[in-house]
């Protein structure tokens, strides 16, 4: 299993228990976040978790047209790791004030920073995973 | 990889930026106001990240890698999982536009119709490969 294959799973897993745990918390009769927290810990699941774990497996998974360990330890994958995990750690630090601080110029920079390694991640995870979709050509080996 | 798959996955990692964009356009949208009707993106982010990017991705994969049949075409009849890929997806592009349009004509419920048709041919083609080669006699 590649590196950032293992990275990508075990920031899921992570992502998993954060966003179970932050939809309990939500439960809870004494806190009353109402919509606040509800689209963090939705991301921290279908983003953190479920894309993830997706990016990681396809990356380990999906066909190679060359074999070496240079192009299992690709750049982009790892590009597409940190600024997806980077723009999750903005958005979810931000997003549950966005409205408590309508306005805010710091807010709205982490938030646009955040915006924009999201759409980089998803650039990066393409530029990965887009070659390694093809048919693969079966060629009849000659017999000796 | 067979076509079909090919296809299934190219076209959800086309839903998937689509999707991405949509989302980070909308979390900006929340802390400095773009437009009024920017809202109304919403349901087009859920569906595009849902159907077009998980489930379809999943389709494609599991076309793909699923045990084949040892007897006759080894991933079952070839054609109708065209049609699955071709319809599903216009499904999706119909059900999108009945959000953005929503006096005109019932899009949601025929782009639904569609997806639901197209889910029900897929399970149907690939129920006989859910199986074990273990328990398969020659």
């Amino acid at each position: 299993m590649p590196k950032v294959t293992r990275l990508f799973i075990k920031s899921g897993l992570v992502y998993l228990f954060l966003g179970i745990a932050m939809a309990l918390v939500a439960e809870l009769p004494q806190v009353n976040t109402g919509a606040l927290l509800l689209p963090v810990y939705w991301h921290m699941i279908v983003i953190g978790w479920v894309t993830q774990v997706i990016m990681g497996v396809s990356i380990w998974m999906f066909p190679r047209r060359k074999r070496s360990r240079e192009n299992i330890e690709s750049v982009p994958a790892l590009f597409s790791f940190w600024t997806l995990n980077s723009g999750l750690i903005l958005r979810f630090t931000a997003e549950p004030f966005i409205l408590l601080f309508q306005g805010n110029s710091a807010i709205i920079s982490v938030v646009v920073i955040s915006s924009l390694l999201h759409i980089a991640a998803v650039l990066f995870y393409l530029t990965e995973i887009w070659p390694r979709v093809f048919m693969r050509k079966y060629v009849k080996r000659k017999k000796q | 990889m067979p076509a079909q798959s090919v296809w299934m996955i190219r076209l959800s990692l086309a839903w998937l930026f689509l999707a991405t964009l949509i989302g980070s356009i909308l979390l900006v949208h929340k802390a400095v106001e773009l437009h009024p009707a920017m809202w109304s993106l919403l349901p087009l982010h859920f569906e595009t990240a849902i159907w077009g990017w998980a489930v379809q991705l999943a389709m494609g994969t599991a076309y793909w890698i699923f045990p084949r049949h040892l007897v006759g075409t080894k991933r079952g009849p070839e054609k109708p999982v065209c049609w699955v890929l071709i319809l599903f997806n216009t499904g999706l592009i119909t059900l999108l536009a009945g959000y953005l349009h929503q006096s005109v004509l019932p899009l949601k419920l025929t782009g639904r119709g569609v997806m639901t048709f197209t889910v029900i041919i897929f399970g149907i083609l690939m129920w006989s490969r859910v199986k074990s080669y273990s328990s398969h006699t020659h």
